[in-house]
């Protein structure tokens, strides 16, 4: 077989990188991206992204054959995607000179949803200035350092009082600090990622029988850079400056425009984008420190707390658990401030090792014992007490002590269910044949004779936590997609009276700032009648509410990911 | 099961003793459903409601203002203005509104593949300009222009000097002339960046909107 020469052979790598890449998402997850795509980036650009997220690895040509868009749209969008860090491309995957392709994945995309625990997690580890330094370069992909600091500075003193400014130097404090933290990255210098491709590519004209699947599978991480970390040196002195005419918001969206001056400061060519990997550390050790502080007190979650910190440094990020720490490194390490004596702090550790939840483990004797952070088991029981507590919002207390049962006992028999639920026979039957259909309980058949007759069958009931875990989570894309659609809806319906207000607001504004009689304002004002300012006011009740409710599914989503993602490392 | 037939008469026969899920002798097997599930059933629990606090609040006005700002931003493209019944007046104004935003964004073309490499085209600056760029581009032969920079750059200032000589025959020859240019520019582009894909028609899949579009009425207008 040759490559690249009749076309009938060029589509058959395709199919088969199609169907790579079908297993790894679902319908649900195709739509959840697609809302996103829409809501951030535009219809074009949603359409080309679920084109990409549906068949995976495309040429430019095949994008254009398939969604039938203009070229230079769908040029433009996928420029946005990259930019973006949603789509990678590489070129020569099927022999050097095959042109480039172009992939994307759904858990890039869905990262979207958790833009806004970013920022917010940003602020309240850096302030204002690392929630803008987050918020600047998510909004733009990648940005260079002087670029990212001088805008966040812009926007800053924009904010302050007249007659006060940001200095540059604070803002790049702040942003070094980011980096040194591992928050932010480099991203992969393209010369790197071209000279890799380019040792990958002679490996598969030699066996032209083989696509080059497994190249493509393995995309240069961003780490495995040894500069990843390393921040540049920028000659960057100054302060920010002050949009002269701060009338609307017009003027304010130019503020945060990254100016194009040509100087230089020593970091061109250098783009930085966010760590989303180390973010998700993070959000992994808050989700521990917050279920001990739950379960156990403040005083124990702040040994917790401690241990993480003192093993962030020291732990990969695919650990099953943190690096052993002796009880006198956590007592040197613990902060003065939480008074917590030497006798008492051995107390808390005992108390954490016997708690069921298994967050802390005892890994020896020596130095006064040695300790760790099981991560991946407190994932999986922290995962666990989430499928509980949806059993028991949805079906009850009772059913959800049926689902517990099963979960500790593994195996039980219909009988033995209702025994041990201590629920009469006929409800308890009736919750577990509703667990049953709502695949949230498996049937295990175990016949003693090999045809399967009823009569000398052990029918077993058991919970299977990962399976479970995963259905929960395409139930949760589902659902923050269903609230998207919902919320689109409701701000459709009242379009015409959005449009108005915004209208009216316009003209508020600018009556205001030329100084307008305060009866001219209330005449503005009144051109929205009480019952609309009423129907408004509901409309931002109900979008606040669905708003809100997407944040906190995707807290769900992130536990059951982590939980899900963390099986996967730990078996491999 | 058949020696439990007795039991089972004028009522369906389950391959299972029906006893084990439930079902006692007297009572009746519950209905067969034949229809699908409601789309939205009854909800037997109420929902929780959502945690509110601080921390929820700004999370909902950063979600809420990062959305808002997304929109506003080069990255948010517009599809293209479908053709409406009738042109209007306002068009213009309409579409040069929609294109700014897409002029502020200068990527880094080192970190694009090649073949993205696409020049935002300057929005016609009045009426007249628009009408006589989309005339000379709507050529036959000028479907697939992706101009290099400083040909634009010089399509503009030649627009310029149009404007100035407002005679019909030197525009004509003016259109030779930027025919002449950019048909030159098409064939650096493709030499330089297309030498490896020779078994395809690169006009093949351009559909020419960009040029011709609801302009092509306007380029009436001016010739009567």
């Amino acid at each position: 077989m040759h490559r690249g020469t009749a076309k009938p052979q060029r589509a058959r790598p395709e199919v088969l990188s199609v169907s790579l890449c079908v297993g790894k998402m679902t319908a649900q997850e195709v739509r959840l991206c697609g809302l996103l795509l829409r809501e951030h980036f535009g219809e074009v650009v949603e359409k080309v992204g679920t084109h990409l997220v549906k068949n995976g690895a495309q040429n430019l040509r095949t994008i254009i054959h398939e969604t039938g868009l203009s070229l230079d749209l769908i040029k433009k969008s996928l420029c946005v995607l990259v930019q973006h860090g949603v789509c990678v491309f590489r070129s020569g995957r099927r022999g050097p000179g095959s042109p480039t392709e172009y992939r994307t994945c759904p858990d890039l995309i869905l990262r979207i949803l958790r833009y806004p625990r970013y920022i917010y997690t940003a602020k309240t580890l850096y302030g204002d200035t690392g929630e803008l330094i987050i918020e600047e370069l998510l909004q733009r992909g990648h940005m260079t350092m002087s670029g990212t600091v001088k805008t966040v500075a812009d926007r800053l003193t924009q904010n302050m009082e007249e007659g006060r400014s940001m200095d540059y130097n604070e803002v790049t404090s702040a942003f070094s600090k980011l980096v040194e933290t591992h928050f932010l990255q480099r991203c992969p210098p393209m010369a790197a990622a071209a000279a890799k491709t380019d040792t990958a590519t002679p490996a598969t004209p030699a066996t032209p029988g083989t696509p080059a699947a497994p190249v493509s599978t393995t995309l240069p991480t961003p780490e495995s850079f040894p500069d990843c970390y390393k921040v540049p040196h920028v000659t960057l002195i100054g302060r920010g400056k002050r949009q002269l005419s701060t009338e609307d918001g017009e003027d304010q969206r130019n503020a945060k425009r990254p100016k194009l001056d040509t100087e230089n400061h020593g970091d061109e060519g250098i783009y930085w984008q966010v760590n989303f990997e180390r973010f998700h550390l993070h959000f992994r050790d808050q989700a521990i420190i917050g279920a001990v502080a739950n379960k156990l007190d403040q005083t124990s979650s702040e040994i917790v707390r401690t241990m993480l910190r003192m093993s962030e440094v020291t732990t990969l990020p695919t650990a099953t658990c943190t690096k052993p720490l002796s009880a006198n490194e956590i007592f040197k390490s613990l902060p003065a401030t939480y008074n917590i004596p030497r006798p008492i702090l051995d107390q808390y550790l005992t108390l954490l090792v016997d708690d069921p939840m298994e967050f802390v483990g005892k890994a020896g004797e020596s130095g006064g014992g040695m300790y760790v952070v099981n991560l991946n088991r407190a994932l999986a029981n922290l995962a666990r007490a989430t499928l509980e507590s949806v059993v028991q919002e949805r079906f009850g207390s009772r059913s959800a002590r049926i689902f517990r049962l099963l979960l500790r006992k593994r195996h039980l028999e219909q009988k033995q269910v209702e025994d041990f639920a201590m629920i009469p026979a006929k409800e308890a039957k009736d919750m577990l044949y509703t667990l049953l259909s709502q695949n949230l309980v498996q049937l295990q058949e175990i016949p003693k004779t090999p045809d399967y007759a009823p009569s000398r069958t052990f029918y077993l009931y058991t919970v299977n936590q990962l399976p479970t875990a995963r259905m929960l989570l395409q139930n949760s894309f589902k659902t923050v997609a269903n609230l998207i659609e919902r919320r689109l809806f409701e701000s459709s319906n009242s379009k015409r009276l959005l449009e108005k207000s915004q209208r009216i607001e316009a003209i508020l504004a600018s009556l205001q700032a030329s100084g307008a009689e305060p009866e001219q304002l209330t005449e503005v004002e009144e051109m929205i009648t009480a019952p609309e300012k009423q129907q408004l006011e509901s409309l931002r009740l109900h979008i606040n509410k669905l708003d809100s409710a997407e944040n906190q599914v995707d807290e769900t989503i992130f536990l059951l990911e982590s939980y899900v993602n963390s099986t996967a490392t730990s078996t491999s | 099961m058949a020696g439990r037939g007795g039991r089972g008469r004028g009522r369906r026969m389950m391959s299972f003793s029906v006893e084990a899920v439930g079902i006692n002798r007297g009572d009746s097997l519950p209905p067969s459903i034949q229809q699908p599930t409601p789309l939205y059933p009854v909800m037997e629990h109420k929902p929780l409601p959502l945690t509110g606090g601080e921390e929820v609040e700004y999370l909902l006005a950063l979600k809420q203002e990062f959305r808002g700002a997304m929109k506003s931003l080069p990255f948010f493209i517009q599809p293209a203005a479908a053709h409406r019944d009738v042109e209007r007046y306002s068009d213009k104004y309409h579409s040069s509104e929609q294109t700014d935003s897409q002029m502020d964004w200068n990527p880094d073309w080192k970190r694009f593949p090649k073949e993205l490499r696409v020049h935002v085209r300057k929005t016609p600056k009045d009426g007249v300009a628009a009408v006589r760029s989309s005339k000379a581009a709507s050529g036959p032969k000028k479907k697939k222009v992706k101009e290099k920079e400083e040909v634009l750059i010089k399509l503009e200032s030649l627009e310029k000097k149009e404007e100035q000589e407002s005679s019909e025959e030197e525009e004509g020859e003016e259109k030779k002339k930027q025919e002449e240019e950019e048909a030159e520019a098409e064939e650096e582009y493709d030499e330089e960046e297309f030498e490896e894909e020779t078994d395809y028609i690169m006009s093949y899949f351009d559909n020419g909107e960009e040029f011709g579009g609801d302009s092509d009425e306007n380029m009436d207008e001016a010739i009567y």
